[in-house]
């Protein structure tokens, strides 16, 4: 019988003999290619068509017309600029907030050490739509905390009514998402510190290396692939980011805080263009492809 | 100077869930004060009760993502398992193809399956349904299993294999007698996670449900919150609490395998 499996010596041996798949794979194969695969394929048919659910006329072809008309479309270009303010602003500053953290609690050790981690932890194990009612609720004009503590402390005069200022609401979704995704930085980084080798560690301090240089020159450098590929990751997750950003402000006031993702749901289920959100939603598969490609380049050079 | 930092930060990380508990124990008048307190001035349950015998279908919403999420975890678990086993230990050519095929499909922007998996379950009939929901719920759950799962299987020794493979065991019974039980922490900690992310889903159950009754907590948050929550910050909070519960006690659960689980689906891959 043919058991399978894989060692460095069979495998240069047999080389053309091996099949191609492996039945072990293919249930996976089969519900990926019916439940992502298929919708792939079919959204790069329905961006070729005019198609509305909601009107009687079946799905008609229009070539590129539906590419056409998202070059002219400003909102188009506001919610890829969103997108990305929304999405290197957050990842750039979580990622800053759980590295600080990491480097805080590294020497913290035993029982109390866990706990406090632990702690550090909690905001990830918030759902990502109550984060957003819970921010809501603090950013309230009249009564909220935010308000009341910025009050108290005197850095503002009057309160503001944060997410519904076309300026102020990207940037205050943006603190409610950081907040969010610390936890995950302050993991990655808290083990990636972990993993220094103590010699290391050990021969700075002989060399008595002062508190900054054991961070930017000993440590950091450790971290280099840790920071990358968690940034990369964390970037993917936020282009795909809705829940949040839907249930505070629904992208607005205006579009000041529509995404891809929050245009494409938009022009999928109010408007009901499939054709056209499909569009909007085959351009961003290629621009996520990009980094996407860096991601998996990064990982394979690990 | 260190002890101040890690206050503040312990702070930044705790207020929020501090203020959700607490604004969850007010009456809905002092949930709506203008000058917010500390601390309930007369700590109530109210918002627990009429979450329980609101008019809205409270205790349905929660049992409805609870069997969604847990169905999702399971099945995946169940399917991604043969193929990591597969993908770490088979010889085959579209081995290593289909393995970063599978880790690129975790990547996808889930609303752009959106529009054709409405209409692949509209003419399945199966909108407005758990096992919709649950389709859903697979497009990120599956990828993710089999990258969570393979990287356990690769940390047990081929040796152990090896023995059941000399003795004649076919394939599949080594998986099962062998290798499954050494890895069962791993099974249980990714079956967490892809419950803990069906949790979180929001765009999938409001889509693909179009009944309140069926509907998902972080969807029906949404959805009714324009109606009986609107000004009622308490009950919202008491719901938001309760939405939360479940996955806290998830997240501790596997919070220790959280590295590995990270480290494999994301971190070290290849």
């Amino acid at each position: 019988m043919t058991h399978a499996l894989a060692r460095p010596s069979d495998l240069a041996r047999s080389g053309a003999r091996l099949p191609w798949l492996d039945a072990m794979v293919m249930p996976t194969l089969v519900v990926l290619a019916v439940v992502v695969g298929y919708p792939v394929i079919y959204t790069l048919l329905l961006s070729t068509q005019e198609y509305n659910l909601l009107g009687t006329e079946p799905a008609r072809f229009v070539g590129s017309a539906n590419y056409h008309k998202l070059f002219d479309d400003p909102i188009f270009w506001q919610a890829l600029r969103n997108t990305a303010l929304y999405t290197f602003g957050s990842v750039a500053v979580s990622l800053l907030l759980g590295l600080a953290m990491a480097l805080l609690t590294d020497g913290l050790v035993g029982r109390r050490g866990r706990f406090v981690r632990a702690l550090l932890l909690t905001p990830w194990a918030v759902p990502f739509v109550v984060v957003a009612f819970l921010f809501r609720y603090m950013y309230l004009q009249n009564g909220g905390a935010i308000n009341a503590l910025l009050l108290t402390t005197g850095v503002i005069a009057t309160p503001i009514s944060w997410l519904n200022v076309s300026l102020l609401a990207l940037p205050a979704v943006m603190v409610a998402n950081i907040w969010a995704m610390t936890p995950f930085f302050f993991l990655i980084m808290s083990a990636a510190i972990a993993a220094i080798p103590n010699e290391v560690i050990e021969s700075a301090r002989i060399d008595r290396a002062g508190a900054l240089d054991m961070i930017f020159r000993i440590k950091l450098p450790f971290l280099r692939n840790a920071l990358l590929v968690s940034s990369l990751l964390m970037i993917i997750a936020n282009f795909n980011d809705f829940a949040k950003i839907w249930a505070m402000t629904q992208g607005g006031p205006g579009y000041s805080t529509t995404t891809l993702v929050i245009y494409v749901y938009r022009q999928a289920f109010e408007n009901f263009s499939f054709g056209y959100a499909s569009a909007v939603g085959v351009v961003w598969l290629l621009l996520l492809l990009v980094f996407a490609v860096a991601y998996l380049r990064a990982l394979a050079r690990n | 100077m260190r002890a101040v930092a890690i206050a503040f930060a312990l702070a930044w990380s705790l207020a929020p869930v501090y203020w959700m508990v607490v604004t969850s124990l007010k009456t809905e008048l002092e949930a709506a004060s203008l000058r917010p307190t500390l601390w309930p001035q007369n700590a109530t349950g109210v918002n627990y009760a009429s979450l329980w015998a609101g008019s809205l279908p409270f205790v349905s919403f929660f049992a409805n993502t609870a069997m969604t999420c847990f169905a999702t975890a399971i099945v995946a678990v169940l399917i991604a398992t043969p193929a990591a086993y597969a993908l770490s230990r088979a010889r085959f050519r579209l081995r290593v193809p289909i393995g970063y095929s599978i880790l690129m499909f975790r990547m996808l922007p889930l609303v752009v399956l959106l529009a054709p998996l409405y209409l692949l379950l509209l003419k399945a009939r199966l909108l407005d349904s758990f096992v919709g929901l649950i389709v859903g719920f697979t497009t990120f759950g599956l990828p993710f299993a089999v990258w969570m799962i393979k990287s356990f299987i690769e940390a047990v020794p081929i040796e152990i294999e090896e023995a059941a493979r000399i003795d004649g065991y076919p394939r599949w019974q080594i998986l099962m007698r062998v290798v499954a039980p050494l890895i069962v922490p791993g099974l249980l900690s990714t079956g967490t996670f892809v419950f803990m992310e069906a949790w979180n889903s929001l765009i999938y159950p409001l889509t693909f449900v179009t009944t309140l009754e069926r509907q998902t907590l972080p969807a029906a948050l949404v959805l009714t919150f324009t109606g009986q929550f609107k000004t009622d910050w308490g009950g919202m909070m008491a719901a938001s609490t309760l939405t939360t519960i479940p996955l806290m006690i998830a997240f501790f659960a596997v919070q220790r395998s959280m590295v590995r689980g990270l480290a494999s689906g994301a971190l070290a891959g290849a």
